[in-house]
């Protein structure tokens, strides 16, 4: 995959995943990937009766702020799991 | 609702399928779009596509709209679907196919297609023929590139006569092929000269030559300048625009079926604004190969060049 630039300071695994626990407290968050593509595996109870896209939805706008601008950390998502416990 | 949350819904009601991406179905600019694009092509007649990268302010108002900060997007008779990821999830289970219903009828089966020779194309047949056995193989592949070629006829082929020339088609080249019209022009430059309505429109490349020759007839042709203006002060080609501002605005206000053909140095930054205007519906879309410097050097070398 590309490397696309950044200014971001820091891991960026580390802060996909603290953002997506801060909106979902329970969520179990495993990040793979770098150089901007990262593949996102997140389990939490609140995906309990929602579609694929409301989950994935709720997911995209906890890290909705890492992939805003040019310069943005995560430059794309290239896989988005979620799964209920 | 602003503006672009406007055209937006607009799209989205007036298309049963829409899909958001970056680059036109034939020229997708990123391998998400592409995939999306090659998955539709599996299951869909046809659809409608939507190019962001042909205007920022629909590029973020996409995203907005539907609340989803990836490009790709698809929409099914109003309603968002996905993104890539999804889209191939549900390819694969076979959702997608259930979620398109009657949309996703299958292909008309073939029939053979009804082809023009031109005498001029016949005889160049006849003329290299080596048996009388020999039949044309006529090929139209997904991109709708021509092939023909003497071959032998296969059991399932359609067989078509055409100016008292045996052609042979496969069946997917009997649905892409119907209507088409083949010429022949002898000379350097020439050969066989492909007219298929069924094409998607696409950019046609255009040598200054025939630009020359397409001016000097007084055909309906606008012919845009997309240089800068340091460029343009050097040099440029008589009775063209320049694409600033008031240029884009003449552009935007012509009838889509205007014929419009860009050039600029080369012909590198002319290729990429024709595709621009090939997914905003013009339809004769030119690119002037080579650019103002080929145009200096071939015709007209009583100009600058830089």
């Amino acid at each position: 995959m590309s490397d696309h630039p950044t200014n971001f300071q820091g891991s960026i695994p580390d802060a996909i995943r603290d953002a997506i626990v801060a909106k979902l407290a329970d969520a179990r968050v495993t990040v793979a990937g770098g150089g901007g593509h990262f593949t996102i595996e997140v389990v939490s109870a609140a995906f309990q009766g929602l579609g694929r896209v409301d989950s994935q939805r709720l997911v995209y706008g906890a890290i909705a702020h890492l992939m805003a601008g040019d310069m943005a950390p995560v430059h794309a998502v290239d896989s988005l799991k979620t799964k209920t416990p | 609702m602003s503006e672009v949350h406007q055209k937006i819904a607009g799209l989205v009601a007036a298309h049963p399928v829409v899909l958001f991406m970056k680059g036109s179905r034939r020229f997708p600019q990123c391998g998400f779009s592409g995939r999306v694009v090659s998955i539709l092509d599996q299951v869909l007649p046809g659809y409608e596509t939507v190019n962001v990268l042909s205007d920022p302010a629909l590029r973020d108002g996409i995203k907005a709209f539907s609340e989803w900060p990836t490009i790709p997007q698809l929409y099914v008779k109003g309603k968002f679907v996905g993104g890539a990821d999804i889209v191939t999830e549900m390819f694969e289970s076979g959702e997608l196919k259930e979620l398109l219903g009657d949309l996703a009828a299958p292909a008309a089966p073939a029939k053979a297609p009804s082809v023009t020779l031109t005498e001029a194309a016949a005889k160049a047949f006849a003329d290299a023929k080596e048996s009388a056995d020999d039949v044309v193989r006529l090929t139209v592949d997904a991109q709708f590139k021509v092939d023909l070629f003497f071959d032998a006829k296969q059991a399932d082929d359609f067989v078509v006569a055409a100016a008292g020339i045996t052609l042979v088609v496969d069946a997917a080249t009997a649905r892409r092929a119907d209507g088409i019209r083949i010429d022949f022009v002898a000379g350097e430059n020439g050969g066989f000269r492909i007219d298929n309505p069924n094409e998607p429109p696409r950019v046609r490349p255009l040598g200054v030559v025939e630009l020359k020759a397409m001016l000097e007839r007084g055909e309906k042709l606008a012919l845009f300048d997309v240089r800068t203006p340091p460029e343009r002060a050097i040099v440029k080609i008589a009775g063209d625009v320049f694409l600033d501002e008031a240029g884009l605005a003449h552009l935007e206000g012509l009838s889509r079926d205007t014929p419009v053909a860009f050039y600029c140095h080369h012909g590198g930054r002319s290729r990429s604004a024709a595709e621009r205007f090939l997914s905003m519906g013009f339809v004769r879309v030119y690119n002037v190969e080579g650019g103002v410097d080929a145009w200096a050097r071939t015709v007209d070398p009583s100009l600058a060049t830089y």
